[in-house]
């Protein structure tokens, strides 16, 4: 497994996030807040290092003129994650 | 972290995925109530309903439609509050969808032809209901949809029964008390 998605995933909130992506369609910055109960800055710090390397999606509208960040994962992410848990639970 | 960690936390974060079915729960009560209502009053007080030909088509087809246009946004305006949407969620919407459009088209064809629709959405209702019952899994909206189709089935054979009365009967035990049955169901069930 690539080693780069390897140490990517060793952040808890990082994997937290990448795991509730796998199961839900989209997502918006709230929720992930309260799934990953960590800071507005954290998660964005983390979110941004997940979408440098493909493995999720940003998309920013507006709605009734407020900004909007919705996320969801890739299917680079996807095979990431896969790969990643078949691993872990190898090693288990 | 260690591997166990790291598994304990995909496996909370996956928990934590809840498809709210509250909210389908709240359509079928919205709708039920809006049809028996509509249907009941059309029975009782047919002389304002049938004032003429177009006061009665246009009573069922304007207050379905501003029901429409309430519930998506109110469905909208849910999807916010939850911050996500899953598959399933996907699912129902795409169902829901294509009952709106084939009840429009049902509608639509009815007045063309100058037939009455009641029958036909009712059937199209019930297998929409077994369907999404299936999909959910929860039994009381699958039997009430199957319920449905067979009382639509029932209805064919016996063209003497009042319409609006079937109605009544139909969506009351096909939708109305599953949809109650939805809303009202324990969070773990």
């Amino acid at each position: 497994m690539n080693k780069e998605i390897e140490k990517l995933l060793f952040n808890p909130i990082r994997l937290k996030t990448i795991s509730f992506l796998m199961t839900v369609e989209t997502c918006n910055f709230k929720a992930l807040i309260d799934i990953t109960a960590s800071t507005k800055g954290n998660l964005s710090v983390q979110l941004k290092k997940l979408n440098q390397a493909g493995l999720i999606k940003i998309e920013k509208y507006f709605q009734k003129s407020y900004p909007t960040t919705d996320y969801s994962i890739t299917i680079k992410g996807k095979k990431s994650f896969e790969e990643f848990y078949k691993q872990l639970m190898s090693l288990k | 972290m260690t591997k166990e960690d790291q598994l304990t936390i995909i496996n909370d974060a996956i928990k934590q995925t809840k498809t709210n079915l509250k909210p389908l729960g709240y359509n079928l009560i919205f709708w039920s109530t809006v049809i028996i209502s509509m249907s009941l009053f059309h029975y009782f007080l047919p002389q304002i309903v049938q004032y003429s030909y177009y006061s009665s088509v246009i009573y069922w087809v304007s207050i379905p439609l501003l029901g429409m246009i309430y519930t998506t946004y109110y469905n909208i305006k849910i999807g916010i509050k939850v911050g996500y949407s899953t598959q399933l969620d996907r699912v129902i919407r795409i169902i829901w969808g294509v009952f709106g459009l084939a009840w429009i088209f049902t509608v639509g064809i009815s007045l063309l032809f100058n037939v009455n629709p009641v029958q036909d959405i009712l059937f199209l209702l019930g297998i929409m209901l077994t369907i999404s019952g299936i999909i959910i899994k929860f039994h009381n909206i699958t039997i009430g949809g199957i319920g449905l189709m067979i009382f639509t089935m029932y209805t064919y054979y016996n063209p003497a029964l009042n319409l609006l009365l079937v109605n009544v009967i139909g969506i009351s035990f096909g939708m109305l008390i599953p949809g109650l049955a939805l809303y009202f169901q324990k969070e773990d069930e």
